[in-house]
């Protein structure tokens, strides 16, 4: 089963660190990146992508916002919200946009989680 | 942690572990679990039940046995814990069950889970109520010995500091200064105080000594530091823990004894030489006194017969009958001339000698030098200018204006016989305040008289002799040699001093000190040469005199002048005429120095006998009793001898109409 | 000299060192698991000082030009939170943050973006974690990467005139394996501090009960 993870970052440190992460627990899975969330926009149109995580903190459109537009594009895709940004406020916003939340800085543990639950849900909507 | 640690060591044994470490229990606080364990030593110290060890407390009983002081500072601090604050680290004082207070240190941390999420709030409870004692004592002694203290963690940008330490480096108060606050007031090219270095480069103690200027005076200060390095176990850094005090004054006494030791050579030297100048300097007063005693011994002896010569003259001049032989009137008028020089000469060796009496008097001596510039101008040769300058400021001052008068004159005749060629002459006054120091004369307000030419001038040698006396440069017949000791002599009386500073070549500068008189003094109006004056029968004189012909010389003067006179060869003779007269007697002339009873005794018992008994002492010597350091005594008065008739008939008459 | 609205009580400043504290907590424990080392924290410094008194504490602290990270923050509460170390130890702290994956080159590339997103974590982790505890939310900006002196990280107008008084709170870290140090600072204007203040009385409350 081939997944494609979608990783929203204006960090490209962040994108490596998110990478490293993704790479150790889900070897198979391959990954696009994404510095902006008009970047994302324009990566979901020419590309599957069945997984997104996205950094809350961005200039002009935030994480939660771009979290916002995709769950109205794709409500059954998995999204995570990745942030050291980690009041409760923000937390809670994102379970609204039905997003996860993953405190930066991502470690596998911390990813690990989301990741198993995205695996379960794919395979049982394609299934 | 009992529980973490059973596995490995039985509850016992960890007990006595922990108990032996000086610790008096410890806690494990489930978060979660919203349980509280604790071991059998904290159950103890908080008086709880130990059969409840194994299922554990409530929270709450976390802070039941805190002193209420302590307690919200310390709920707040568990509060930080249990939402994830990494470290806990309070001092707290806990009441036991039997009432007794201790201070107590808990040290404990927060276990997060994989989310950062706290699971676990576990530490220990040391009694640390003897090292508050102890703490408190340090304090004081810190703060009573000028002891500031610090702790530095390698890699920290501030250090830990008390605040002695920053009072004496003279920094804002605080707990943590920035590393760089503390070692900018270190002098440059000086180590740092607080040393930032990589770990190898570090020294095992910290001792040292530092000049600082502090923060708030800018005063520069040496500050030692004393401490340790101590390395963390696991070698990844070290603290520096250590005290600093002020060693301003050590230092400074120690600066002063070495430079004492490196000096003691050059202080020797100077204090031999300093010694061999005083030694010279008594040897020259030495010298002085004995000439002056000798010249003043002789003179008073001359004295003595020329009053006896010059009277005799007198008489014999006025006894001559007109048409006797004009030679032998010559003869007379040229005796009289050379007793008169002699009487002169005489006359300076004693002021010489200090034994000159001296009539001080308010003296302006501005005026005084205005008064003289005739005489100046006269005896001065034209081819010399003499300037004057003396301002209205110019202080007054207290000295026989005589004397004074005789001094510049004598000074400006040097000048004068100094410039040959003709040149300037100029004598000035001006007001000067002496210290004390680097003279002889004492400290106090003086007016310097200056008398300055321009001619051939003096060289070293020459300037050391200038005062002896009977040293002259001047030809021989042409100077006596008396002139400038003299002037040292009138200088010294006065109270004052001289100086003088010449080189061939450049003049001469000779400089009058005379010490600043009463202001409020009156100038005295009487300075005036008084006139003749005869006496009346009605006015009786008693004259005493031991030497027979000075007492008929007197007599017979007083006679001729129209007196009543009465006359005694000793003091006991006088006092019995005083006594047995019944007509009184108006003023008493008497000599000084006489064998038995001397003037002043005389006239002291004679004042007995007739209170306000005018007195005029005669002496060619006269001695301490009527001398009040080198002045006569109030309402005294003084006839030098030799005097002619003129000169007595003028203080008398003086006498009695005062 | 310290308006009376805003000079905190002894327990009011013990709830900020807390809070504080956690915050930090937090902000290490992010850095640690950025950097894989041990990091260690002092006692945070908490003084309510003039801006330019902030700033030359700052500036007093170091001899070389600094590098910070600032973050605006507003809320019930506004100020300034900055992440400052010296020059010097930025390209180790971004060698450290990037693990050793990337080239020399690439570290001097990616220095500025590293050092913003180092900032970011460490910076919002305490901030956060502080809204958290005082149960409100904050809007926190991008984070911006600033060289200068302790004066132009803080702003201050050398000219005068920035004289207003501040709460400054500062903390030392070092990394000592990575020989990185540095201080997180933080400054609330006076209008903030007196709401700080309100609510540090609420959660002195919750935590002290009856205590108090």
């Amino acid at each position: 089963m081939s997944v494609t993870v979608m990783i929203v970052d204006d960090s490209k440190l962040a994108r490596i660190v998110a990478s490293k992460a993704l790479a150790q627990l889900q070897p198979e899975w391959s990954k696009v990146e994404a510095g902006s969330a008009r970047e994302a926009l324009e990566v979901i149109e020419n590309e599957t992508v069945d997984v997104s995580l996205i950094d809350f903190n961005m200039s002009e459109t935030d994480g939660l916002e771009l979290a916002a537009e995709l769950r109205a594009m794709r409500p059954e895709m998995p999204i995570a919200i990745i942030t050291a940004n980690i009041q409760d406020e923000i937390i809670a916003r994102a379970r609204e946009v039905g997003a996860a939340f993953i405190a930066k800085p991502v470690t596998s543990d911390g990813l690990s989680g989301f990741l198993s639950g995205a695996a379960l849900k794919l395979r049982t909507t394609r299934a | 942690m009992a529980r973490a640690a059973g596995s490995a060591l039985n509850d016992e044994q960890l007990r006595a572990v922990l108990a032996a470490a000086g610790a008096s229990g410890s806690w494990d606080w489930d978060i979660a679990g919203e349980r509280l364990f604790l071991d059998a030593s904290f159950a103890e110290l908080y008086g709880l039940p130990t059969d409840q060890i194994r299922d554990g407390f409530p929270t709450a009983t976390f802070f039941r046995s805190i002193h209420p002081e302590d307690r919200p500072r310390i709920r707040i601090a568990v509060a930080g814990m249990l939402a994830g604050a990494s470290l806990f680290s309070k001092e707290f004082r806990v009441v036991t069950p039997a009432g007794k207070v201790l201070w107590m240190h808990g040290r404990g941390q927060c276990h997060l889970d994989a989310d950062d999420e706290p699971l676990r709030f576990t530490g220990l409870l040391v009694d640390v109520t003897e090292r508050k004692r102890t703490e408190e004592r340090l304090r004081i002694a810190q703060s009573a010995g000028g002891v500031g203290t610090f702790e530095y963690n390698d890699g920290f940008a501030t250090v830990s500091v008390s605040t002695e330490f920053c009072v004496l480096l003279g920094l804002h108060p605080a707990d943590r200064l920035p590393l760089r606050t503390i070692n900018s007031v270190v002098s440059e090219g000086e180590l740092a105080l607080i040393p930032e270095g990589v770990q190898g480069a570090l020294p095992d103690t910290l001792a040292g000594e530092f000049l600082i200027r502090r923060g708030d005076d800018g005063e520069l200060r040496w500050i030692a530091r004393r401490g340790e390095v101590q390395y963390e176990a696991d070698g990844t850094g070290y603290r520096l823990l250590g005290v600093i005090y002020d060693v301003t004054n050590a230092k400074r006494q120690e600066a002063t004894l070495r430079e004492l030791a490196e000096t003691l050579e050059q202080r020797v030297a100077a204090e031999v030489a300093e010694r061999q100048h005083a030694e010279e300097a008594l040897r020259q007063a030495q010298k002085m006194e004995a000439v002056g005693q000798l010249t003043g011994g002789i003179a008073h002896d001359f004295n003595n017969l020329l009053t006896i010569i010059i009277g005799s003259i007198d008489m014999a001049s006025r006894r001559v009958a007109p048409s006797a032989d004009p030679r032998v009137r010559r003869s007379l008028e040229q005796a009289m001339k050379g007793a008169e020089r002699a009487a002169a000469l005489t006359h300076r060796l004693l002021a010489f000698s200090r034994r000159q009496p001296l009539d001080p008097r308010a003296v302006n001596v501005r005026d005084l030098l205005e008064g003289m510039s005739d005489l100046l101008s006269r005896t001065i040769t034209e081819a010399i200018a003499i300037a004057i300058d003396a301002n209205s400021g110019v202080w007054m001052i207290e000295a026989d204006p005589h004397q004074l008068e005789n001094a510049i004159l004598n000074l400006a005749v040097n000048a004068r016989d100094a410039m040959p060629e003709g040149g300037s002459l100029r004598i000035t006054a001006r007001n000067a305040v002496h210290s004390g120091t680097g003279g002889d004369m004492p400290a106090g307000d003086y007016v310097a008289i200056e008398v300055v030419d321009n001619g051939v001038g003096m060289d070293e040698a020459t300037l050391a002799k200038v005062f002896d006396p009977f040293f002259t440069t001047k030809d021989v017949g042409k100077g006596t040699g008396l002139g400038l000791s003299m002037v040292y002599g009138f200088a010294k009386q006065s109270g004052g001093g001289i100086d003088i500073a010449s080189e061939p070549g450049s003049g001469t500068r000779v400089v009058l000190h005379l010490p600043r008189g009463d202001a409020s003094a009156v100038e005295d109006q009487a300075y005036h040469p008084a006139a003749e004056d005869f006496g009346r029968p009605s006015e009786t004189i008693l004259v005493v005199e031991d030497d027979d012909d000075v007492r008929r010389y007197a007599v017979g003067a007083l006679c001729d002048l129209g007196y009543r006179v009465l006359e005694a060869a000793d003091g006991f003779a006088a006092l019995d005429l005083l006594r047995g007269r019944d007509r009184p007697v108006d003023l008493l002339v008497t000599d000084v120095v006489m064998p038995r009873m001397s003037g002043s005794e005389l006239a002291q018992s004679a004042h007995e006998i007739v209170p306000g008994l005018g007195v005029l002492y005669t002496s060619g010597y006269p001695h301490d009793a009527i001398m009040h350091e080198g002045r006569l005594g109030e309402g005294v008065e003084l006839l030098s001898k030799p005097f002619t008739m003129q000169a007595l008939a003028a203080k008398v008459r003086e006498l009695l109409d005062r | 000299m310290i308006p009376e609205q805003v000079a905190l009580t002894e327990l009011e400043r013990d709830a900020l060192t807390e809070i504080v504290n956690i915050g930090v907590s937090r902000a290490a424990s992010s850095l640690r698991k950025m950097i894989g080392e041990q990091v260690l924290l002092s006692v945070p410094s908490i003084e309510v000082v003039s801006h330019r008194r902030a700033a030359r504490l700052i500036s007093e602290r170091e001899v070389a030009e600094l590098i910070a990270v600032r973050q605006d923050f507003r809320g019930p509460f506004s100020g300034r939170a900055l992440l400052i170390f010296p020059e010097t130890n930025s390209l180790e702290l971004v060698r450290a943050v990037t693990g050793g994956e990337l080239s020399a080159e690439e570290v001097v590339e990616m220095e500025h973006e590293a050092l913003a997103e180092t900032g970011n974590v460490i910076l919002n982790s305490c901030l956060a974690t502080m809204a958290n505890m005082l149960k409100r939310s904050l809007t926190m900006t991008i984070p911006e990467v600033l060289r200068g002196n302790g004066a132009t990280l803080f702003e201050v107008d050398e000219s005068g005139a920035e004289e207003g008084l501040v709460l400054f709170l500062y903390i030392d870290f070092a990394v000592r394996m990575r020989d990185i140090r540095g201080y997180i600072a933080m400054l609330m204007d006076i209008p903030s501090l007196a709401t700080l203040k309100e609510l540090l009385d609420e959660f002195i409350a919750s935590v002290v009960g009856d205590d108090a």
